[in-house]
């Protein structure tokens, strides 16, 4: 049983706030996903529950015991970091032994548990060879080995995966919910990528700016973000955001952006008129008439085959093209004229401050 | 007059092992003619035109200097003479410089690198101390050994070992510090990190982790200071002429020494107190320079 | 909820405190002896230059008795007189110029043969290994023994001389380190002989550390060789580049062995430089109280340079910590 606490908690660097004022509760067995932008303080509140950082105010419990006062080794955790920080004058077995070292762990059993674990993360072949001989996915394998070989009952990983190519990236993703199956422990996990957050977590918490901005679980964030923030965050191709004016028109509301007028669903006609932004995903963008919804006549601007997806994209005026997603085996030239239909349901506002608008 | 990529690679080639080779013979040809001399026998120390290679090559310089033997010579009046041997203890002036640049390196290192990995790790110094620090080492010693003897007879460290050692390790520490902060610098705290958190203590993660990772460094910062107070001269001059004498000291009585000049015995000394040096520099040359860069080197 | 915050931040406080307090203990511990010696040997030091600077004194004036405070017995207060002495003595406004100028040769020497050497040297190419090993022999080497080594090449009838001779067909027996015109030049060869290795490792330390991305970079913008040196090379190299020229010639301020060892000074007073002309006052005329005045007086002069060269390596410092800190991955 484990479970984690964060109190009140705050991280001050001199005058910069890094985190300000968490409460969390975090399950035993959780798969929980921090991800934000860099400087979020995503990293720092990891480092907070590992101690290497004293938080400023508040406090962390683990199992109910505020944990402040232990020192990292003492806080039943494991961590992976995002450099590996594998020992490079011990070799591999030696590096995933030292844990166990430390724990004054029999010779024998060391030996046993070693090659336990270097089966489960498949890097026996590499227990007699020097780091430095190894790939950086195979240093990531070693790493995790190292952290699994003393069965913590919580797992930190700080960005374990950035140093990665892609490829290796799907690749040790798999195996981190593969692990995270079997071993039933709880994993906290940082990355910034939203990608990442979406296919390995139970729960993802979204931070901006040292805060808590949204948490839930993958479909929950991404289906209903709380803020433009969030949105544009999560997706991807990202949501269409559209900047404009929410201008009254007969009992109904309108959206206005010089080139881009929607008329609005009439469950938006108690919002008050303003500066604020019109949210679409990609693939809620209907092509042709659908008979629901407000539509739009466009010229396509450009067209990007995908294979299973074709992407169309088209001009605002912004900074930002509107995107839509079609199936790869529609067949749309570039400077057709479409029509664009958004559906009542699929459409977001958010207010002028970032604020959803419900 | 457009040449191929080729050519132009061979051309610099050649142009650099030219320009390389110059150098190297004017590095060689001073410790070339040191070793030398050291065996030519009196004759030839002065010839014209001078001996490259002595052709009566003779070990008796080095027995001379350093076993204590006397040689009997004619003069160039035909008579026979004795060089008289002089009051040099050669052995005794080696050990008292190895005992001197031993204990002060040792000392510098131990305290230096454990001052480093505090700056490094706790900024226990910020960095406009550790400039002052190092311009410690900036001012000549000249401007106070007077007054430095002067308080050592007070104290009675004149002609003492302890009297050199301490001064040895002042002037230093400065360069241990620097050295082996580089060093640390670059072992990444999150290899101390992961160590903690699999539950090794502090000290323990010093041994294990930073110490194997950082000790050729070490090595190479102790070699270079062994080599500055090895050599060192104007203290050991001015601070202990009498009683304890090093080798460097040892070396300079026979400049202008009543026997007139002795080349061949002076080559013979300087093979044996340059020897130590080039063996130990051979043996950490690949560290010296990531030492010396202080950090204005990143990569 | 409120009670439970307020109670907490004691122990929070309280962790972060002993590891500060442990940190300062460990502080204070390892400084002790640094700090010991500087109370202990320079500070009495600096306070004995300080008084006789003040009250004139000579070992000669002391006589028979050798005794420590025997010196303050005889030393006699003159004030400032010494002090003037000083400021208006032209041997030792020689000597600060001839140190100067010396440093200043030997400095850029040292750079420009080391520069020159790691610049054809820092690419691998056969035999760099056994180059790079002659080249720094000379820094290995004793410099009282490059003194005496030196006077046996240089010697008139030395193998320069014979090789000399050979080349141009003359009987050259030129006096290298005897003629006062060129005397404070031999001994800048052989300065810049022994510390030539010193600038050469650090450039080649730092021409090896440059990224070669920028370089390639560069190359493929249509920049050629010297473009590429001056300007990609040469502004990355510019802490590295400062700190070399700035220790080479505070070393070089302060070179004692080979003036002092093989010429005393002389021939004339063409090798006084600052340290042989303290030397020549405290050592030969024993006059203890105008050489603490001249100490003191380059004490000043060194700070002063020592200062601006510290502000100068950190102001780079701090530039290159900026160029290459690029805010790590902060989540």
């Amino acid at each position: 049983m484990s479970r984690i606490e964060l109190v009140n908690l705050r991280k001050e660097y001199g005058n910069v706030v890094a985190v300000k004022e968490m409460d969390l509760t975090i399950e035993d067995g959780e798969f929980i996903v921090f991800v934000g932008p860099s400087g979020c303080g995503k990293t720092t509140t990891l480092r907070m529950i590992a101690g290497f950082e004293d938080p400023t105010n508040g406090e962390i419990l683990i199992d109910g015991e505020v944990v402040n006062e232990k020192e990292p080794g003492d806080r039943d955790l494991g961590m992976v970091f995002q450099s590996h920080a594998l020992f490079p004058h011990k070799n591999v077995a030696d590096n995933i032994a030292f844990g166990l070292r430390m724990q004054k762990v029999p010779q024998d059993e060391q030996a046993r548990r070693v090659k336990e674990i270097a089966e489960l993360v498949r890097i026996t072949h590499l227990l007699g060879k020097m780091p430095g001989q190894c790939s950086g996915g195979e240093s990531q394998r070693i790493a995790l080995a190292r952290t699994l070989v003393t069965e913590p009952s919580n797992f930190l990983l700080d960005e374990p995966l950035s140093s990665l190519d892609a490829k290796l990236r799907r690749e040790l993703r798999a195996e981190c919910d593969r692990l995270h199956d079997e071993l039933q422990k709880t994993f906290i996990y940082v990355t910034h990528d939203q990608e990442e957050a979406m296919t390995l977590a139970d729960r993802i918490i979204v931070m901006n700016q040292g805060k808590i901005v949204q948490q839930g679980t993958p479909l929950e964030i991404y289906g209903d973000p709380v803020s433009y923030f969030v949105a544009d965050f999560f997706g991807n191709p990202a949501m269409n955001l559209i900047e404009g004016e929410f201008v009254k028109s007969g009992d109904g509301l309108e959206f206005k952006s010089g080139h881009f007028d929607v008329p609005l669903p009439a469950k938006f006609n108690a919002v008050a008129p303003g500066k604020g932004t019109f949210g679409i995903r990609p693939e809620n963008v209907v092509i042709g008439a659908s008979g629901q919804g407000a539509t739009l006549e466009r010229e396509v601007e450009l067209v990007e085959p995908l294979g299973k997806d074709t992407l169309l994209y088209f001009e605002t005026e912004q900074s930002r093209p509107f995107v839509s997603v079609v199936e790869g085996t529609e067949d749309v030239k570039r400077h057709a004229n479409v029509t664009l239909s958004f559906p009542d349901d699929a459409i977001f506002l958010f207010a002028a401050d970032g604020d959803r608008i419900r | 007059m457009a040449m191929t990529k080729s050519q132009r690679r061979m051309s610099f080639s050649a142009f650099r092992y030219l320009v390389l080779t110059f150098w190297l013979c004017i590095v060689a040809f001073p410790i070339f003619w040191m070793v030398s001399t050291s065996f030519k026998p009196d004759k030839e120390w002065f010839a014209w035109p001078p001996v490259y290679i002595s052709e009566n090559a003779t070990m008796m310089n080095y027995l001379v200097v350093w076993a204590d033997v006397s040689e009997y010579a004619t003069n160039e009046d035909g008579d026979l003479e004795t060089y008289t041997q002089s009051l040099q203890r050669p052995w005794e002036a080696l050990g008292n410089s190895a005992l001197i640049s031993v204990i002060a390196t040792t000392l510098s290192v131990l305290f230096g690198a454990v001052l480093a990995y505090g700056v490094s790790r706790y900024q226990i110094l910020s960095e406009g101390r550790m400039f002052q620090l190092l311009m410690l080492r900036m001012v000549p010693p000249i401007v106070l050994v007077a007054p430095i003897s002067i308080w050592y007879s007070a104290l009675g460290l004149l002609d003492s070992i302890t009297g050199l050692v301490m001064l040895y390790f002042l002037t230093t520490l400065p360069y241990a510090v620097w050295m082996s902060k580089s060093f640390i610098d670059e072992v990444p705290r999150e290899m101390e990190q992961a160590a903690e958190i699999l539950g090794a203590s502090r000290a323990r993660t010093i041994w294990e982790v930073v110490l194997p990772l950082v000790r050729s460094g070490l090595v190479a910062t102790f070699l270079f200071i062994l080599i500055l107070t090895w050599s060192e001269y104007l203290l050991a001059l001015l601070l202990s002429k009498t009683a304890v004498v090093t080798l460097p000291v040892e070396l300079s009585k026979y400049q202008g020494s009543t026997e007139g000049r002795v080349y061949g015995r002076q080559a013979a000394l300087s093979v044996g107190i340059t020897l130590p040096l080039i063996v130990v520099g051979m043996i950490i040359r690949k560290h010296l320079a990531r030492g010396f860069s202080f950090g204005m080197v990143r990569r | 909820m409120t009670a439970q915050t307020t109670m907490s931040a004691a122990p929070i406080n309280q962790r972060a405190a002993t590891r500060a307090q442990g940190i300062r203990r460990f502080k204070w511990t390892v400084l002790t002896p640094f700090l010991a010696l500087m109370i202990f040997i320079l500070g009495p030091a600096l306070l004995l230059q300080g008084y006789f600077s003040f009250f004139s004194f000579s070992i000669f004036d002391a006589g028979d008795d050798t005794s420590f405070l025997s010196y303050f017995r005889a030393s006699q207060w003159v004030g400032l007189d010494l002090w003037a002495d000083a400021l208006t003595d032209s041997k030792f406004g020689f000597a600060i110029v001839r140190s100067l100028m010396f440093a200043v040769g030997v400095t850029v020497g040292c750079f420009i043969i080391g520069f020159a050497l790691a610049l054809l040297m820092y690419r691998p190419f056969r035999g760099q290994g056994f180059y790079y090993i002659f080249f720094i022999l000379p820094m290995l080497t004793v410099p009282i023994v490059i003194a005496y080594t030196g006077e046996m090449i240089l010697y008139q009838n030395g193998p320069l001389n014979d090789i000399l001779s050979r080349i141009t067909g003359l009987r050259i027996e030129a006096q290298f380190l005897y003629k006062q015109e060129i005397a404070l030049t031999t001994i800048g060869f052989m300065e810049i002989w022994n510390w030539t290795p010193f600038s050469f490792i650090i450039m080649m330390a730092g021409l090896a550390s440059l990224p070669k991305e920028p370089q390639e970079a560069a190359q493929i913008l249509g920049a050629n060789r010297f473009q590429i040196f001056f300007e990609v090379q040469l502004p990355l190299l510019r802490p590295v580049i400062l700190l070399a020229l700035i220790l080479r010639f505070l070393e070089s301020m302060a070179e004692f062995p080979k003036t002092w060892g093989l010429l005393q000074g002389g021939p004339g007073s063409a090798t006084e430089t600052i340290p042989v002309y303290i030397f020549i006052n405290a050592w030969q005329y024993f006059d203890i109280s105008y050489a603490a005045v001249l100490s003191y007086v380059v004490l000043i002069l060194m700070v002063a340079i020592v200062m601006s060269a510290i502000w100068l390596l950190r102001r780079e410092k701090k530039n290159l910590d900026a160029m290459y800190d690029a805010k790590p991955e902060e989540g």
